[in-house]
Protein backbone atom coordinates (compact mmCIF):
# COMPACT_ATOMS: atom_id res chain seq x y z
CA UNK A 1 0.00 0.00 0.00
CA UNK A 2 2.38 2.19 0.99
CA UNK A 3 5.07 1.66 -2.09
CA UNK A 4 1.90 2.38 -4.36
CA UNK A 5 1.14 6.21 -2.84
CA UNK A 6 5.42 6.29 -3.38
CA UNK A 7 5.55 4.98 -6.76
CA UNK A 8 4.55 7.99 -9.29
CA UNK A 9 7.15 9.92 -7.03
CA UNK A 10 9.91 7.22 -7.08
CA UNK A 11 9.39 6.78 -11.44
CA UNK A 12 9.90 10.91 -11.53
CA UNK A 13 12.49 10.94 -9.95
CA UNK A 14 14.27 8.62 -11.11
CA UNK A 15 13.60 9.09 -14.72
CA UNK A 16 14.14 13.20 -14.67
CA UNK A 17 16.64 13.64 -11.67
CA UNK A 18 18.68 10.46 -10.95
CA UNK A 19 19.08 9.19 -14.60
CA UNK A 20 19.84 12.24 -15.67
CA UNK A 21 22.65 12.72 -13.33
CA UNK A 22 24.54 9.56 -15.09
CA UNK A 23 23.17 10.42 -18.42
CA UNK A 24 25.17 13.55 -18.53
CA UNK A 25 28.42 11.70 -17.33
CA UNK A 26 28.07 9.48 -20.56
CA UNK A 27 27.15 12.44 -22.35
CA UNK A 28 30.22 14.18 -21.73
CA UNK A 29 32.15 11.23 -23.18
CA UNK A 30 30.82 12.09 -26.53
CA UNK A 31 31.52 14.47 -28.98
CA UNK A 32 28.88 16.89 -30.70
CA UNK A 33 28.91 20.40 -32.18
CA UNK A 34 26.60 22.63 -34.11
CA UNK A 35 27.59 21.14 -37.80
CA UNK A 36 28.09 17.76 -36.81
CA UNK A 37 25.54 16.59 -34.39
CA UNK A 38 25.91 13.60 -33.83
CA UNK A 39 27.58 12.15 -31.11
CA UNK A 40 30.79 10.66 -31.49
CA UNK A 41 32.85 9.05 -28.97
CA UNK A 42 35.26 10.83 -27.59
CA UNK A 43 37.17 9.35 -24.48
CA UNK A 44 38.94 11.79 -22.47
CA UNK A 45 39.61 14.09 -24.84
CA UNK A 46 36.60 16.43 -24.04
CA UNK A 47 37.63 16.31 -20.55
CA UNK A 48 41.39 17.22 -21.73
CA UNK A 49 40.43 20.81 -23.80
CA UNK A 50 38.23 21.99 -20.96
CA UNK A 51 41.19 21.08 -18.20
CA UNK A 52 43.92 22.22 -20.40
CA UNK A 53 41.43 25.86 -21.45
CA UNK A 54 41.90 28.81 -19.07
CA UNK A 55 38.27 29.36 -18.79
CA UNK A 56 37.87 26.09 -17.25
CA UNK A 57 40.35 28.45 -14.75
CA UNK A 58 38.54 31.34 -14.95
CA UNK A 59 35.07 29.81 -14.40
CA UNK A 60 35.66 27.45 -11.31
CA UNK A 61 37.14 31.10 -9.83
CA UNK A 62 34.87 33.22 -11.13
CA UNK A 63 32.48 30.00 -9.09
CA UNK A 64 34.14 30.13 -5.84
CA UNK A 65 34.28 33.91 -5.67
CA UNK A 66 30.18 34.27 -6.58
CA UNK A 67 29.45 31.58 -4.21
CA UNK A 68 31.29 32.54 -1.27
CA UNK A 69 30.70 36.95 -1.57
CA UNK A 70 26.95 35.77 -1.96
CA UNK A 71 26.95 33.28 0.89
CA UNK A 72 28.89 35.44 3.54
CA UNK A 73 27.07 38.46 3.01
CA UNK A 74 23.80 37.45 2.44
CA UNK A 75 23.95 35.41 5.63
CA UNK A 76 25.55 38.37 7.68
CA UNK A 77 23.03 40.52 6.51
CA UNK A 78 20.15 38.27 7.13
CA UNK A 79 21.40 37.30 10.49
CA UNK A 80 21.73 41.16 11.18
CA UNK A 81 18.20 42.47 10.14
CA UNK A 82 16.71 39.27 11.84
CA UNK A 83 18.38 40.08 15.35
CA UNK A 84 16.86 43.82 14.57
CA UNK A 85 13.55 41.96 13.74
CA UNK A 86 13.72 40.45 16.96
CA UNK A 87 13.63 43.01 19.65
CA UNK A 88 10.01 43.57 19.52
CA UNK A 89 10.20 47.09 18.33
CA UNK A 90 6.56 48.87 16.49
CA UNK A 91 6.22 48.01 13.18
CA UNK A 92 7.94 44.76 12.87
CA UNK A 93 5.54 42.63 11.02
CA UNK A 94 5.15 45.33 8.46
CA UNK A 95 9.03 45.15 8.01
CA UNK A 96 8.91 41.76 8.16
CA UNK A 97 6.58 41.68 4.88
CA UNK A 98 8.61 44.09 2.98
CA UNK A 99 12.34 42.40 3.57
CA UNK A 100 10.71 39.32 2.08
CA UNK A 101 9.70 41.18 -1.10
CA UNK A 102 13.07 40.31 -3.04
CA UNK A 103 12.74 37.04 -2.46
CA UNK A 104 9.85 36.57 -3.83
CA UNK A 105 10.38 38.64 -6.84
CA UNK A 106 10.70 36.38 -10.07
CA UNK A 107 14.39 36.28 -10.30
CA UNK A 108 14.14 37.30 -14.53
CA UNK A 109 12.48 39.91 -13.00
CA UNK A 110 15.29 41.06 -10.59
CA UNK A 111 18.09 40.95 -13.21
CA UNK A 112 15.73 43.09 -14.99
CA UNK A 113 15.58 46.28 -12.31
CA UNK A 114 19.34 45.38 -11.52
CA UNK A 115 20.36 45.78 -14.83
CA UNK A 116 18.40 49.18 -15.24
CA UNK A 117 19.71 50.43 -11.58
CA UNK A 118 23.19 49.83 -12.88
CA UNK A 119 22.79 51.31 -15.99
CA UNK A 120 25.60 53.88 -16.88
CA UNK A 121 23.51 56.44 -17.73
CA UNK A 122 20.00 55.93 -16.96
CA UNK A 123 20.34 53.85 -13.82
CA UNK A 124 19.66 54.77 -9.80
CA UNK A 125 23.28 53.90 -9.03
CA UNK A 126 25.40 55.83 -10.98
CA UNK A 127 22.86 59.04 -9.86
CA UNK A 128 23.12 57.83 -6.14
CA UNK A 129 26.71 57.60 -5.75
CA UNK A 130 27.08 61.06 -8.06
CA UNK A 131 24.86 63.27 -5.69
CA UNK A 132 26.43 61.74 -2.62
CA UNK A 133 29.71 62.59 -4.31
CA UNK A 134 31.20 58.93 -3.83
CA UNK A 135 31.50 59.28 -7.66
CA UNK A 136 32.73 61.27 -10.39
CA UNK A 137 32.06 59.66 -14.08
CA UNK A 138 29.12 57.10 -15.05
CA UNK A 139 30.70 53.83 -14.06
CA UNK A 140 29.56 50.85 -16.33
CA UNK A 141 29.59 48.45 -13.90
CA UNK A 142 28.43 45.19 -15.74
CA UNK A 143 30.24 46.15 -18.15
CA UNK A 144 33.32 46.39 -16.89
CA UNK A 145 35.44 43.34 -15.74
CA UNK A 146 36.97 44.77 -12.55
CA UNK A 147 32.90 45.38 -11.33
CA UNK A 148 30.50 42.96 -12.80
CA UNK A 149 31.63 40.22 -10.48
CA UNK A 150 30.90 42.38 -7.41
CA UNK A 151 27.80 43.77 -9.28
CA UNK A 152 26.32 40.84 -10.09
CA UNK A 153 26.94 39.48 -5.69
CA UNK A 154 25.27 42.71 -4.78
CA UNK A 155 21.91 42.06 -6.73
CA UNK A 156 21.98 38.83 -5.81
CA UNK A 157 22.79 39.24 -1.93
CA UNK A 158 19.60 41.87 -1.86
CA UNK A 159 17.67 39.47 -3.69
CA UNK A 160 18.62 36.32 -1.46
CA UNK A 161 19.17 38.01 2.27
CA UNK A 162 15.20 37.60 3.06
CA UNK A 163 15.17 33.76 3.02
CA UNK A 164 18.46 33.58 5.14
CA UNK A 165 16.90 36.62 7.55
CA UNK A 166 13.95 34.41 8.32
CA UNK A 167 15.81 31.40 9.40
CA UNK A 168 17.74 33.33 11.28
CA UNK A 169 14.63 34.69 12.72
CA UNK A 170 12.71 31.30 13.31
CA UNK A 171 15.86 30.32 14.99
CA UNK A 172 16.23 33.49 17.01
CA UNK A 173 12.63 33.03 18.73
CA UNK A 174 13.16 29.99 20.04
CA UNK A 175 15.77 30.38 21.73
CA UNK A 176 15.62 30.19 25.03
CA UNK A 177 14.38 33.51 26.67
CA UNK A 178 15.29 32.45 30.45
CA UNK A 179 18.37 31.85 29.28
CA UNK A 180 19.16 35.46 28.29
CA UNK A 181 17.10 36.74 31.05
CA UNK A 182 19.58 34.94 33.34
CA UNK A 183 22.87 36.23 31.56
CA UNK A 184 21.36 40.04 31.82
CA UNK A 185 21.00 40.11 36.20
CA UNK A 186 24.45 38.39 35.60
CA UNK A 187 25.12 41.67 34.33
CA UNK A 188 25.69 40.74 30.43
CA UNK A 189 25.57 43.80 28.23
CA UNK A 190 23.80 43.02 24.82
CA UNK A 191 26.90 42.06 22.71
CA UNK A 192 27.78 39.72 25.62
CA UNK A 193 24.66 38.20 25.48
CA UNK A 194 24.13 37.31 21.41
CA UNK A 195 28.10 35.69 21.99
CA UNK A 196 27.54 34.00 24.78
CA UNK A 197 23.61 32.85 24.72
CA UNK A 198 22.20 33.60 21.24
CA UNK A 199 25.02 32.19 18.93
CA UNK A 200 25.83 29.17 20.28
CA UNK A 201 22.15 28.19 21.21
CA UNK A 202 21.46 29.17 16.98
CA UNK A 203 24.90 27.41 16.05
CA UNK A 204 23.58 24.20 14.50
CA UNK A 205 20.79 26.68 12.18
CA UNK A 206 23.67 29.09 11.35
CA UNK A 207 25.70 25.62 9.86
CA UNK A 208 22.68 24.48 7.96
CA UNK A 209 22.38 27.53 6.54
CA UNK A 210 25.33 28.52 5.50
CA UNK A 211 25.37 24.96 3.58
CA UNK A 212 22.11 25.07 2.11
CA UNK A 213 22.78 28.62 0.75
CA UNK A 214 26.25 27.58 -0.58
CA UNK A 215 24.56 24.76 -2.55
CA UNK A 216 21.36 27.35 -4.09
CA UNK A 217 23.89 29.86 -4.45
CA UNK A 218 26.41 27.50 -6.70
CA UNK A 219 23.40 26.29 -8.81
CA UNK A 220 21.86 29.23 -9.34
CA UNK A 221 21.52 30.41 -12.64
CA UNK A 222 18.76 32.94 -13.79
CA UNK A 223 20.14 36.40 -12.19
CA UNK A 224 23.64 35.91 -13.27
CA UNK A 225 22.33 34.77 -17.53
CA UNK A 226 19.95 37.91 -17.49
CA UNK A 227 22.64 40.63 -15.93
CA UNK A 228 25.54 39.50 -18.34
CA UNK A 229 25.40 36.28 -20.00
CA UNK A 230 29.03 35.57 -18.05
CA UNK A 231 30.41 38.66 -19.27
CA UNK A 232 32.20 41.04 -19.87
CA UNK A 233 35.12 38.48 -21.59
CA UNK A 234 33.80 35.53 -18.95
CA UNK A 235 34.29 37.65 -15.65
CA UNK A 236 31.11 36.47 -14.44
CA UNK A 237 30.91 33.16 -15.96
CA UNK A 238 29.92 30.23 -13.51
CA UNK A 239 29.31 26.54 -14.24
CA UNK A 240 25.55 26.77 -14.82
CA UNK A 241 25.99 29.79 -17.22
CA UNK A 242 28.78 28.14 -18.83
CA UNK A 243 27.12 24.89 -19.08
CA UNK A 244 23.97 26.66 -21.15
CA UNK A 245 25.81 28.60 -23.11
CA UNK A 246 27.72 25.65 -24.48
CA UNK A 247 24.94 23.47 -24.86
CA UNK A 248 22.33 25.31 -25.73
CA UNK A 249 24.11 28.77 -27.39
CA UNK A 250 26.90 26.41 -29.44
CA UNK A 251 25.68 22.88 -28.92
CA UNK A 252 28.26 21.37 -27.65
CA UNK A 253 26.39 19.26 -25.83
CA UNK A 254 29.83 16.77 -24.60
CA UNK A 255 31.72 19.64 -23.50
CA UNK A 256 28.82 21.45 -21.80
CA UNK A 257 28.25 18.01 -19.71
CA UNK A 258 31.73 17.92 -18.59
CA UNK A 259 31.25 20.86 -17.24
CA UNK A 260 28.46 19.72 -15.57
CA UNK A 261 30.07 16.81 -13.87
CA UNK A 262 32.46 19.17 -12.92
CA UNK A 263 30.20 21.59 -11.14
CA UNK A 264 28.46 17.43 -9.74
CA UNK A 265 32.04 17.19 -8.22
CA UNK A 266 32.11 20.04 -6.33
CA UNK A 267 28.39 20.12 -5.01
CA UNK A 268 28.93 16.44 -4.17
CA UNK A 269 31.71 17.69 -1.61
CA UNK A 270 29.17 20.73 -0.73
CA UNK A 271 26.66 18.10 -0.13
CA UNK A 272 28.79 15.93 2.28
CA UNK A 273 29.82 18.45 4.37
CA UNK A 274 25.75 19.52 4.75
CA UNK A 275 25.48 15.90 5.96
CA UNK A 276 28.13 15.46 8.18
CA UNK A 277 26.81 19.49 9.55
CA UNK A 278 23.17 17.42 9.94
CA UNK A 279 24.94 14.43 11.59
CA UNK A 280 26.66 16.67 14.18
CA UNK A 281 24.05 18.66 14.78
CA UNK A 282 21.35 15.65 15.55
CA UNK A 283 24.48 13.69 17.73
CA UNK A 284 24.51 16.53 19.98
CA UNK A 285 21.11 17.12 20.12
CA UNK A 286 20.86 13.54 21.50
CA UNK A 287 23.42 13.88 24.02
CA UNK A 288 22.00 17.38 25.01
CA UNK B 1 12.76 45.43 27.93
CA UNK B 2 13.18 49.07 28.66
CA UNK B 3 15.13 51.22 25.89
CA UNK B 4 16.75 54.73 26.63
CA UNK B 5 15.44 56.74 23.96
CA UNK B 6 18.78 57.37 21.83
CA UNK B 7 18.56 53.57 21.66
CA UNK B 8 15.30 53.58 20.60
CA UNK B 9 15.60 56.31 18.09
CA UNK B 10 19.15 54.65 16.60
CA UNK B 11 17.14 51.44 16.11
CA UNK B 12 14.06 53.09 14.33
CA UNK B 13 16.90 54.67 11.88
CA UNK B 14 18.32 50.90 11.24
CA UNK B 15 14.70 50.20 10.36
CA UNK B 16 14.30 52.86 8.45
CA UNK B 17 17.93 51.67 6.70
CA UNK B 18 16.89 48.29 6.07
CA UNK B 19 13.86 49.35 4.71
CA UNK B 20 14.66 51.50 2.05
CA UNK B 21 17.72 49.46 1.15
CA UNK B 22 14.50 46.62 -0.10
CA UNK B 23 12.49 49.30 -1.13
CA UNK B 24 14.19 51.76 -3.27
CA UNK B 25 14.47 49.11 -6.23
CA UNK B 26 10.83 48.72 -6.34
CA UNK B 27 9.82 52.07 -5.85
CA UNK B 28 11.83 53.05 -9.25
CA UNK B 29 10.46 50.17 -10.68
CA UNK B 30 6.77 51.41 -9.80
CA UNK B 31 7.98 55.11 -10.87
CA UNK B 32 9.70 54.07 -14.47
CA UNK B 33 6.60 52.13 -15.22
CA UNK B 34 4.72 55.27 -14.87
CA UNK B 35 6.49 57.55 -16.68
CA UNK B 36 5.09 58.71 -20.12
CA UNK B 37 7.30 57.75 -22.31
CA UNK B 38 7.48 61.37 -24.03
CA UNK B 39 9.09 62.38 -20.43
CA UNK B 40 12.75 62.45 -21.24
CA UNK B 41 15.12 60.39 -18.83
CA UNK B 42 16.09 63.02 -16.39
CA UNK B 43 20.26 62.81 -15.92
CA UNK B 44 20.52 62.15 -13.52
CA UNK B 45 17.70 59.83 -12.58
CA UNK B 46 14.63 61.45 -10.87
CA UNK B 47 12.58 59.53 -8.86
CA UNK B 48 9.35 59.94 -9.14
CA UNK B 49 7.59 60.96 -12.75
CA UNK B 50 6.13 64.25 -13.01
CA UNK B 51 2.85 63.22 -14.78
CA UNK B 52 2.25 59.71 -13.94
CA UNK B 53 0.53 57.59 -16.80
CA UNK B 54 -0.57 53.70 -17.18
CA UNK B 55 0.57 54.28 -21.07
CA UNK B 56 3.18 51.90 -20.53
CA UNK B 57 1.21 49.06 -18.93
CA UNK B 58 -1.61 49.49 -21.88
CA UNK B 59 1.34 48.76 -24.20
CA UNK B 60 3.22 46.31 -22.39
CA UNK B 61 0.08 44.00 -22.72
CA UNK B 62 0.52 43.59 -26.02
CA UNK B 63 -0.41 39.80 -27.40
CA UNK B 64 2.54 38.21 -26.83
CA UNK B 65 2.49 39.24 -23.65
CA UNK B 66 -1.24 37.70 -22.88
CA UNK B 67 0.30 34.63 -24.48
CA UNK B 68 3.40 34.31 -22.64
CA UNK B 69 1.04 35.28 -19.61
CA UNK B 70 -1.45 32.06 -20.48
CA UNK B 71 1.58 29.66 -20.63
CA UNK B 72 2.73 30.62 -17.57
CA UNK B 73 -0.68 30.13 -15.85
CA UNK B 74 -1.25 26.94 -17.19
CA UNK B 75 2.37 25.56 -16.14
CA UNK B 76 2.31 26.52 -13.14
CA UNK B 77 -1.17 25.90 -11.62
CA UNK B 78 -0.93 22.22 -13.68
CA UNK B 79 2.70 21.73 -11.91
CA UNK B 80 1.17 23.09 -8.43
CA UNK B 81 -1.88 20.89 -9.38
CA UNK B 82 0.12 17.53 -9.50
CA UNK B 83 3.24 18.30 -7.23
CA UNK B 84 0.99 18.85 -4.23
CA UNK B 85 -1.20 15.76 -4.58
CA UNK B 86 2.09 13.37 -6.01
CA UNK B 87 3.70 15.12 -2.68
CA UNK B 88 1.52 14.95 -0.28
CA UNK B 89 0.87 10.77 -1.37
CA UNK B 90 4.61 10.06 -1.24
CA UNK B 91 4.80 12.06 1.92
CA UNK B 92 2.49 10.40 3.75
CA UNK B 93 3.78 6.89 3.11
CA UNK B 94 7.29 8.07 4.41
CA UNK B 95 5.59 9.96 7.54
CA UNK B 96 4.09 6.40 8.12
CA UNK B 97 6.15 4.09 7.36
CA UNK B 98 8.40 1.70 9.59
CA UNK B 99 10.14 0.07 7.00
CA UNK B 100 13.98 0.83 6.77
CA UNK B 101 13.83 0.83 2.90
CA UNK B 102 11.45 3.44 2.73
CA UNK B 103 12.61 5.91 5.20
CA UNK B 104 15.97 5.10 3.35
CA UNK B 105 14.24 6.60 0.28
CA UNK B 106 13.20 9.77 2.15
CA UNK B 107 16.94 10.51 2.03
CA UNK B 108 16.80 9.97 -1.49
CA UNK B 109 14.54 12.26 -2.09
CA UNK B 110 15.76 14.78 0.02
CA UNK B 111 19.19 14.75 -1.94
CA UNK B 112 17.67 15.26 -5.22
CA UNK B 113 16.88 18.73 -4.25
CA UNK B 114 20.31 19.28 -4.20
CA UNK B 115 20.92 18.35 -8.01
CA UNK B 116 22.17 21.04 -10.23
CA UNK B 117 19.14 21.36 -12.73
CA UNK B 118 22.25 23.01 -15.71
CA UNK B 119 23.95 19.82 -14.92
CA UNK B 120 21.04 17.18 -15.57
CA UNK B 121 19.13 19.20 -18.43
CA UNK B 122 20.85 18.30 -21.15
CA UNK B 123 19.99 14.40 -20.88
CA UNK B 124 16.34 15.53 -19.79
CA UNK B 125 16.10 17.88 -22.96
CA UNK B 126 17.10 14.73 -24.95
CA UNK B 127 14.74 12.87 -23.55
CA UNK B 128 12.02 15.40 -24.69
CA UNK B 129 13.33 15.59 -27.77
CA UNK B 130 13.11 12.42 -28.67
CA UNK B 131 9.60 11.67 -27.22
CA UNK B 132 8.95 14.82 -29.52
CA UNK B 133 7.74 16.70 -26.43
CA UNK B 134 9.56 20.28 -26.94
CA UNK B 135 7.57 23.20 -27.10
CA UNK B 136 5.00 21.77 -25.31
CA UNK B 137 3.45 22.35 -22.18
CA UNK B 138 3.77 18.52 -21.16
CA UNK B 139 7.69 18.95 -21.06
CA UNK B 140 7.67 21.98 -19.11
CA UNK B 141 5.20 20.35 -16.44
CA UNK B 142 6.69 17.14 -16.09
CA UNK B 143 10.20 19.13 -15.36
CA UNK B 144 8.56 21.06 -13.10
CA UNK B 145 6.95 18.63 -11.10
CA UNK B 146 10.13 16.64 -11.27
CA UNK B 147 12.09 19.41 -9.47
CA UNK B 148 9.75 20.98 -7.22
CA UNK B 149 8.62 17.26 -5.59
CA UNK B 150 11.61 16.62 -3.48
CA UNK B 151 10.94 19.95 -1.77
CA UNK B 152 7.27 19.60 -1.45
CA UNK B 153 7.83 16.31 -0.36
CA UNK B 154 10.46 17.70 2.42
CA UNK B 155 7.84 20.17 3.37
CA UNK B 156 4.81 17.86 4.14
CA UNK B 157 6.71 15.88 5.53
CA UNK B 158 7.86 17.73 8.46
CA UNK B 159 4.16 19.15 9.26
CA UNK B 160 2.53 15.16 8.44
CA UNK B 161 5.40 13.89 11.14
CA UNK B 162 4.02 16.27 13.91
CA UNK B 163 -0.02 14.74 13.03
CA UNK B 164 -1.09 12.30 15.89
CA UNK B 165 -1.03 9.18 14.48
CA UNK B 166 -4.10 8.02 17.28
CA UNK B 167 -6.48 9.69 15.44
CA UNK B 168 -6.21 7.71 12.49
CA UNK B 169 -6.15 4.56 14.40
CA UNK B 170 -8.78 5.59 16.46
CA UNK B 171 -10.96 6.21 12.73
CA UNK B 172 -9.29 2.93 11.47
CA UNK B 173 -10.78 0.74 14.37
CA UNK B 174 -14.55 2.83 14.12
CA UNK B 175 -14.33 1.01 10.57
CA UNK B 176 -12.97 3.74 8.57
CA UNK B 177 -10.87 2.77 5.44
CA UNK B 178 -7.59 3.59 4.11
CA UNK B 179 -8.81 6.28 1.68
CA UNK B 180 -11.87 8.15 4.06
CA UNK B 181 -8.99 8.15 7.05
CA UNK B 182 -6.40 9.86 4.44
CA UNK B 183 -9.07 11.65 2.98
CA UNK B 184 -11.57 13.14 6.15
CA UNK B 185 -8.25 13.19 8.62
CA UNK B 186 -4.91 13.80 6.91
CA UNK B 187 -5.67 16.19 4.67
CA UNK B 188 -8.12 18.71 6.92
CA UNK B 189 -5.01 18.61 9.44
CA UNK B 190 -2.39 19.04 7.20
CA UNK B 191 -3.95 22.11 5.47
CA UNK B 192 -1.94 24.81 6.43
CA UNK B 193 1.03 22.56 5.62
CA UNK B 194 -0.59 22.00 2.01
CA UNK B 195 -1.18 25.72 1.47
CA UNK B 196 2.35 26.27 2.31
CA UNK B 197 4.06 24.04 0.14
CA UNK B 198 1.51 25.04 -2.34
CA UNK B 199 2.88 28.57 -2.52
CA UNK B 200 6.36 27.52 -2.61
CA UNK B 201 5.99 25.39 -5.51
CA UNK B 202 4.02 28.66 -7.36
CA UNK B 203 7.00 30.50 -6.43
CA UNK B 204 9.39 28.43 -7.77
CA UNK B 205 7.62 27.72 -10.90
CA UNK B 206 6.32 31.15 -12.23
CA UNK B 207 9.48 32.39 -12.47
CA UNK B 208 11.45 29.24 -13.52
CA UNK B 209 13.94 29.91 -16.41
CA UNK B 210 16.57 27.70 -17.28
CA UNK B 211 14.09 24.74 -18.17
CA UNK B 212 11.55 27.02 -20.29
CA UNK B 213 14.43 28.76 -21.96
CA UNK B 214 16.40 25.51 -23.26
CA UNK B 215 12.59 23.57 -24.03
CA UNK B 216 11.14 26.45 -25.64
CA UNK B 217 12.58 27.77 -28.89
CA UNK B 218 8.85 28.06 -30.44
CA UNK B 219 7.52 32.03 -29.41
CA UNK B 220 4.00 30.98 -28.69
CA UNK B 221 5.28 28.29 -26.37
CA UNK B 222 7.18 30.71 -24.18
CA UNK B 223 6.36 31.28 -20.55
CA UNK B 224 6.96 34.84 -18.86
CA UNK B 225 10.17 34.69 -17.46
CA UNK B 226 11.57 33.78 -20.80
CA UNK B 227 9.24 35.91 -23.05
CA UNK B 228 10.58 38.75 -20.21
CA UNK B 229 14.35 37.98 -20.61
CA UNK B 230 13.43 38.64 -24.83
CA UNK B 231 11.94 41.86 -24.42
CA UNK B 232 15.32 43.14 -23.29
CA UNK B 233 16.72 42.78 -26.73
CA UNK B 234 13.87 43.45 -28.49
CA UNK B 235 12.74 46.83 -26.03
CA UNK B 236 16.04 47.17 -24.26
CA UNK B 237 15.89 51.18 -24.94
CA UNK B 238 12.34 50.95 -23.52
CA UNK B 239 12.92 50.70 -19.97
CA UNK B 240 9.41 52.21 -19.09
CA UNK B 241 7.72 49.35 -21.12
CA UNK B 242 10.17 46.32 -19.52
CA UNK B 243 9.53 48.21 -16.19
CA UNK B 244 5.58 47.76 -17.03
CA UNK B 245 6.10 44.00 -17.84
CA UNK B 246 8.51 43.68 -14.91
CA UNK B 247 5.59 44.96 -12.56
CA UNK B 248 2.78 42.67 -14.38
CA UNK B 249 4.91 39.40 -14.12
CA UNK B 250 5.83 40.03 -10.31
CA UNK B 251 1.90 41.22 -9.31
CA UNK B 252 0.36 37.84 -8.91
CA UNK B 253 3.23 36.08 -7.26
CA UNK B 254 3.28 38.97 -4.66
CA UNK B 255 -0.27 39.02 -4.61
CA UNK B 256 -0.70 35.38 -3.45
CA UNK B 257 2.53 35.56 -0.94
CA UNK B 258 0.79 38.29 0.79
CA UNK B 259 -2.24 36.62 1.47
CA UNK B 260 -1.29 33.35 2.39
CA UNK B 261 2.31 34.20 4.11
CA UNK B 262 1.22 32.95 7.44
CA UNK B 263 1.12 29.85 6.26
CA UNK B 264 4.29 29.90 4.30
CA UNK B 265 6.26 31.48 6.53
CA UNK B 266 5.87 28.79 9.80
CA UNK B 267 5.95 25.97 6.71
CA UNK B 268 8.84 26.70 5.45
CA UNK B 269 11.10 27.51 8.78
CA UNK B 270 9.49 24.71 10.73
CA UNK B 271 10.84 22.48 8.73
CA UNK B 272 14.28 24.14 8.22
CA UNK B 273 14.50 25.37 11.76
CA UNK B 274 14.01 21.82 13.16
CA UNK B 275 16.78 20.46 10.75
Amino acid sequence: MLWLLIAPTAILLTAFMYYPMVGTVIESFYQTSFINPRPQFAGWAIYEKVLASREFSEILWNSVVWTLGVVLLQNVLGFLVALLLNQGLPAQGLLRAIVLLPWILPGVVTAILWRFMYDPQLGLINSILIRLGLLEDNVAWLAESRTAMAAVIFAAVWKGFPFSMLIYLAALQNVDREQIEAATIDGAGPLRRLIDVTLPAIRDVVAVNVVLTMILTFNYFDLVWVLTRGGPQNATHIFPTRIFETGFGQFRFGEAAAYGVFSILVLAVLVAFYVIVQRANAARRHTA
Amino acid sequence: MRRSLPARFGLALLQMAVAAFVLIPFFWMLSVSLKPTTEPFAIPARLWPEAPTLANYVTAFRPEFRDYFLNSVVVSLSTVAITVTLGLLAAYAFSRARLLVITGLMSLVVLAQMFPHSAIIIPIYKMMRAADLLNTYTSLIVAYVSVTLPVAIWMLHGFLAKLPVSLEEAANIDGAGPIRVFWEIVVPLARPGIIATAVYVLIVTWQEFLFALSFTSSKAMRTLPVGLNDFIGQYGIRYGELMASSVMVSVPVVAVFFLLQRYFVAGLTAGAVKG
